[in-house]
């Protein structure tokens, strides 16, 4: 290689340094600079999951001309991740996602550094967001991802601009990991793909599944159950197995593409402001044309996550508190997994020591007006939140 | 995205060699690449994605090789084409165009070769916009896969569903046996009572319709009885009464269902046999074939599986009907017994009612008979995409004047009026005022100098790689036939131009 042939940043990224060089009509807030090619150079950007959408999120980006990412995974790769994540090789197999995912995008473009975090995003404290300028999620697990922004939300000062951390969250509505329905199903859904993805063709070879046929379905209710029974998985019906099965989708490689480049176009706009941002939600179907929608989701009043106040419930008093429990893990906007309960400072319920939660027990299956008052407020802990809900709860 | 959906070849072409900035903008060339073919390369290291898929280069401008060899284009079933002027763009067209004239139901891959009908989708980005034009003559579509396939027949239920209804009882003391009736049972029970009261009609009016939800609603013993919800809730449209949608009239008096040849499509064959079948009363009542699908609902397990199974009985004495009507098509055209398998018939029958039939214009029509008015009414949508289009289409204009695209060079400003009055001459053609589309938008278009923004090409690379997978598999509808992004609003939309 002679000098001549040297990667110089005008040239490897003309299209971009065109849009930072050149000022806008139609956005004439924007002024070009140089200290903007420096900053995108420089800043800090964190990557959540390196799975398919992770893989698609950490080529945009080094393809937009960051050179200072970071990526946090948990998982290890699996051998039915190949086909999609596109990081990774066969010789890959049972290494973390973050670390192969991260020497991939190195090797490729010159320039770019990648650190892995081979842990899980609840491992990292405060001090380890605060450093990043912008946050990119590309998680399936809405746990983590309300997690996350519960987090960054949390970590906002009003009078410290620096504190507040852009999301962009990239999210697909349906489908599921492969590697999850082979290796760790969770959810009566996991174990019904597994018999109709799986299993099917293991045992039927090429015939085709007739998802109208009570007798297809009746095995795969009963594949599935099977399963959900090694696993200690509740909830396989007839009835699920159905809906679950005429719902699968093709080409989610197309779709992480789109979602992955929706997420990194905002991410290059908000770093440079050469453009403006999309206010504030997108999203993408394409089973009948190409369908995009965008809007604005509106800030709720009493969001349990960005309204100061606390939150307000109405329930039943001669309802137990396991009831109770039950409704906030349904409730769509609390969806809570393990709630603990605590009022005035005093334990009601415990899900964690083993001991505390035997010794509380017993609270469960009284009725709240047995526990507590109308209108007392309680303060709710659970994993999917990083800190504790305070809930005004009046009997009704 | 297209390596991982199972296609069997690719073949790459580009005379270009690799500068820098190509390996700025794609992630499957790298440092090394410098100064080597980009066709070589893209498909070595593409290669590596999949190694079920076997990739061809050809380092030759398209150009060259279609000028050596006129018949190319026809051994692929889709061309992909990029970074190509509008003269390249229409002289592919059109050469796929010729070769498209053959649309069936079989998958692409299933045909013989040589028989190949070609896809032809160009896809380009400037900046933040993006375009996608796609372009056959003919693309047919049997499963669209709709939300609800559901074809219950609550107005003329067949004896053995009528007869299954009958079956429940209505007065028991079992309140779990009472709250599992599954609902169709109950509207079937509900309207023949409407029925025998109303001279054998069914509610047609907004009053009757509520009338009869009231009746059924008076049925109920307890608030917790969800299956009179469903019922309740299920009886706007099982008042629709049951016939064919005129979007499958209008199919079945296409010219290519009337005159069936032995080159006929199987589609065509299919539909024919279909509308035999539908004309037939004795056989059919007049109606499509029954898809065969019912809706999850409250009920026991048995008594929901027999329901099921009555439905997908009755789906399959139609599909014995219309195989036999096909079985004799098939014969009268000259064609093997057998050919259309059962499993295409059954396929074809289930979805009778949604299927689809998108005729494209062509890349000649588009720009020799404009659909003026159209355009006018996409323009008056102060938030529409649409003047990306027509800018996109001035900047080839400015393209053919001046050998480059606009704000190519440092004084990109100065091509600003230039592409504007590109532009204007384009409105004006079109008998538009040429105040509709802003100049800021040009400004903008000439401030992205034609550059690739690896975000914008990885954003249409999804969408194209999504519509032609629906078109190489005949699943799902693809779009008809531009769609246009503009990645700073990130809004888009589809125009059939």
């Amino acid at each position: 290689m002679t000098d001549t042939q040297a990667i110089t940043d005008n040239k490897r990224w003309a299209g971009v340094y065109k849009l930072l060089d050149r000022n806008s009509r139609i956005h004439p807030e924007f002024e070009p600079q140089e200290e903007i090619k420096e900053f995108i150079k420089s800043c800090k950007i964190l990557v959540i999951g390196a799975g398919g959408l992770g893989c698609e999120i950490l080529k945009n980006l080094a393809l937009s001309g960051f050179c200072d990412i970071h990526v946090i995974d948990m998982d290890t790769i699996d051998v039915s991740n190949l086909n999609r994540q596109f990081l990774f090789r066969r010789a890959d197999v049972g290494k973390p996602k973050a670390v192969t995912a991260a020497e991939f995008v190195n090797r490729r473009v010159q320039g770019v550094e990648v650190t892995p975090h081979y842990c899980k995003i609840q491992d990292k404290d405060e001090d380890f967001y605060s450093e990043f300028a912008l946050i990119i999620c590309g998680l399936d697990s809405i746990e983590a991802r309300r997690w996350i922004n519960a987090t960054l939300v949390g970590m906002r000062d009003e009078d410290n601009p620096d504190s507040i951390k852009p999301l962009i969250d990239g999210g697909k509505p349906t489908g599921f990991p492969l590697c999850t329905i082979a290796n760790t199903p969770r959810l009566p859904e996991h174990c019904i793909e597994w018999a109709s993805v799986i299993e099917w063709s293991n045992r039927h070879g090429d015939r085709k599944m007739d998802t109208d046929d009570p007798k297809d379905i009746q095995w795969l209710y009963e594949t599935a159950l099977t399963r959900a029974e090694q696993y200690n998985i509740q909830g396989v019906t007839y009835s699920l197995t159905q809906g679950v099965v005429k719902n699968i989708i093709p080409a989610i490689a197309a779709t992480n593409a789109i979602v992955a480049a929706s997420c990194c176009n905002e991410a290059l706009k908000i770093a440079t402001t050469c453009a403006k941002n999309l206010n504030n939600y997108m999203m993408y179907s394409g089973n009948d044309s190409v369908y995009t929608y965008t809007f604005e989701h509106q800030r709720k009043d009493d969001c349990p996550v960005c309204s100061n106040s606390s939150t307000r419930l109405d329930f039943s008093g001669d309802k137990t508190l396991e009831d109770f429990m039950e409704y906030l893990k349904e409730k769509p906007d609390v969806q809570l997994k393990k709630p603990s309960f605590s009022l005035a400072g005093k334990p009601l319920y415990m899900q964690a020591p083993k001991p505390l939660e035997e010794a509380m027990r017993p609270n469960l299956s009284k009725t709240l007006n047995e526990l507590f008052s109308s209108g007392s407020e309680l303060t709710i802990t659970d994993s999917t939140l990083p800190f504790s809900l305070q809930t005004i709860v009046t009997f009704v | 995205m297209i390596m991982s959906s199972g296609i069997g070849q690719f073949t790459v072409v580009d005379q270009g060699t690799i500068a820098q900035n190509d390996i700025g903008s794609n992630f499957f060339l790298d440092f090394e690449s410098l100064g080597k073919s980009k066709a070589e390369r893209a498909c070595e290291l593409l290669g590596e994605l999949n190694e079920d898929v076997q990739g061809h280069w050809i380092a030759e401008d398209i150009i060259s090789v279609l000028n050596e060899n006129p018949g190319f284009l026809a051994q692929f079933s889709t061309v992909i084409a990029t970074d190509i002027t509008r003269e390249t763009a229409e002289k592919i067209a059109a050469l796929c165009w010729l070769n498209g004239h053959s649309a069936d139901t079989v998958a692409d891959n299933n045909r013989p070769a040589g028989k190949k009908r070609t896809t032809f989708a160009w896809v380009k980005t400037v900046g933040l916009v993006g375009a996608v034009r796609i372009a056959v003559p003919e693309h047919t579509i049997v499963e669209t896969h709709p939300e609800n396939v559901a074809d219950l027949r609550i107005d003329s239920p067949f004896p053995e569903l009528a007869e299954f209804a009958k079956s429940f009882n209505f007065e028991t003391e079992d309140g779990l046996e009472f709250g599992h009736i599954p609902y169709v049972a109950i509207l079937l029970k509900y309207m023949e009572e409407w029925r025998n009261e109303h001279g054998g009609e069914i509610p047609s009016t907004y009053a009757a319709k509520n009338q009869l939800k009231a009746n059924i609603r008076s049925g109920m013993r307890s608030p917790d009885d969800e299956n009179f919800e469903e019922a309740i809730g299920s009886v706007l449209r099982s008042c629709q009464r049951t016939a064919v949608p005129n979007t499958i009239k209008e199919l079945f008096n296409d010219p290519k269902c009337e005159n069936l040849t032995a080159e006929s499509g199987n589609f065509w064959i299919l539909m024919r046999g279909v509308r035999n079948f539908v004309n037939d009363h004795s056989k059919s009542g007049g109606v499509l074939p029954l898809s065969g699908t019912i809706p999850d609902m409250k009920a026991l397990t048995d008594s929901y599986v027999t329901l099921q199974s009555i439905y997908k009985a009755k789906a399959k004495r139609d599909v014995q009907e219309v195989s036999k009507i096909v079985e004799s098509l098939l014969e009268s055209l000259g064609l093997a017994a057998g050919s259309i398998s059962l499993q295409e018939i059954e396929s074809f029958c289930k979805y009778s009612a949604f299927l689809k039939v998108i005729r494209y214009r062509s890349l000649e029509e588009e720009y020799q008979q404009p659909k003026s008015k159209e355009i006018a009414s996409w323009l008056s949508d102060p938030d529409s995409v649409f003047p990306h289009y027509v800018l996109l289409r001035a900047s080839d204009s400015f393209y053919d004047d001046h050998g480059r695209y606009p704000g190519e060079g440092d004084n990109w400003e100065d091509d600003v009026d230039q592409l504007h009055a590109n532009m204007t001459t384009l409105l004006q053609s079109w008998g538009i005022e040429s105040d509709a589309v802003s100049k800021d938008l040009t400004y903008e278009i000439c401030r992205y100098g034609n550059g690739s923004i690896h975000n914008t090409a990885s954003f249409m690379g999804g969408v194209v790689s999504q519509e032609v997978i629906k078109l190489i598999t005949h699943q799902y509808t693809p779009m008809d036939n531009t769609f246009i992004f503009d990645g700073v609003r990130s809004v888009s939309a589809v125009f059939a131009v």
